[in-house]
């Protein structure tokens, strides 16, 4: 017996389990492509006037405060970022002159493994992403730029749904946990059991 | 062309965890890159030539996503690859020491030990796979040789 012929003997013995395809499967049943609506035409026509960009300007008014347009649920909304050395602060008016201020931040790590803050590009990066509201009416809905999906009958037996999301620059993957988190990516699905509480 | 998701496991699940498992010698961690791997491909928007051609593509998205998996900061499987050989019913006993020495080798040289030996990879081949340069896999493929042939003695051949 050659040395191939028994190295393929000894690792034919390896076998993928069951459970990836059942995981698999399930994942693909709940993964309907969900192409969202257009809201407002003229938002859209100044989405693409400002290449997508959730920050359609951004001025400096002095010291770490900048005046910026935010898509918030589907409004591009005027407000004043604040920041901060380990965050972010901002404030503005929903359509009925109420006023809310919003905190964030975190950190991130380099290469070398060193914490530092995030830069404002980051920042802001991290407002551009999807956001998900749960309402009153126990209904869900996710939010991205001047698009809005609802997703409350899009959940699995284990409260996980996963959305896709149609950009200028490709598909957003989007996995949500229901009431505990969601995260997003360009390139696949990212793993429930990669955030929120019961994270592994 | 283009597999279902339960084609492509039926067809390539096995090589993928194996592939996976010879890089992260883990077998939770080697389902998980099945489970990936999958996903990705069904969510890849990409025709494929032939049957090899996905193939490969299978095998080096495996790949990298295990050698991602064992050097992330938040592994958290830990079963050694000692404890899963005790669930393979090899057929003799020189078949677990050939399996215990490949586990041994430094990792640079098992991805391309396991596609030489058990997927059938010309160096040529391995090296567009892994992305390396073929002089690069034809070192490690030797070197990777030598330590078996040093573990192994007589249980091992020359085969250059």
């Amino acid at each position: 017996m050659t040395n191939k012929q028994r190295y393929q003997r000894v690792f034919s013995q390896l076998h993928a389990s069951e459970s990836c395809l059942t995981e698999v499967t399930k994942m693909k049943h709940t993964t309907k492509r969900i192409q969202v609506r257009r809201l407002a035409a003229a938002c859209a026509a100044a989405i693409m006037v400002m290449g997508m960009a959730t920050v359609a300007y951004a001025a400096d008014v002095g010291g770490i405060q900048r005046t910026v347009q935010l898509w918030i649920n589907g409004d591009l909304t005027d407000a004043i970022l604040y920041l901060q050395d380990m965050g972010y602060t901002f404030t503005f008016q929903d359509q009925d002159g109420t006023s809310h201020e919003v905190k964030g931040g975190g950190v991130a790590i380099d290469n070398d493994g060193v914490e530092r803050s995030l830069t404002e590009e980051e920042i802001l990066a991290d407002l551009d992403a999807p956001n998900v509201e749960y309402k009153e009416d126990g209904s869900v809905w996710v939010y991205y730029h001047d698009s809005k999906v609802d997703i409350t009958d899009r959940f699995d037996e284990d409260g996980i749904c996963y959305v896709q999301l149609k950009t200028d620059s490709g598909i957003l993957y989007l996995t949500i946990k229901y009431q505990d988190g969601f995260a997003s990516s360009p390139h696949r699905y990212p793993s429930p059991k990669k955030f929120g509480t019961t994270a592994d | 062309m283009r597999l279902s998701a339960e084609d492509t496991f039926r067809k390539y699940g096995d090589r993928i965890f194996s592939a996976a498992f010879s890089v992260c010698r883990n077998r939770a961690d080697a389902d998980d890159v099945v489970q990936d791997t999958l996903i990705r491909y069904l969510s890849l928007d990409k025709e494929f030539e032939s049957e090899e051609h996905l193939k490969a593509w299978l095998l080096r998205v495996a790949i990298n996503r295990a050698k991602d998996i064992t050097s992330s900061f938040w592994r958290k499987n830990t079963v050694e690859w000692e404890d899963y050989m005790d669930d393979l019913a090899f057929e003799e006993p020189k078949d677990s020491h050939l399996f215990e020495a490949v586990m041994n080798l430094p990792e640079k040289y098992r991805a391309v030990i396991h596609l030489f030996y058990y997927e059938d990879y010309a160096i040529e081949e391995i090296a567009v796979i892994l992305r390396r340069p073929a002089g690069t896999v034809k070192s490690q493929l030797n070197r990777g040789r030598a330590l078996l042939k040093n573990m192994l003695q007589e249980e091992w051949n020359d085969d250059e």
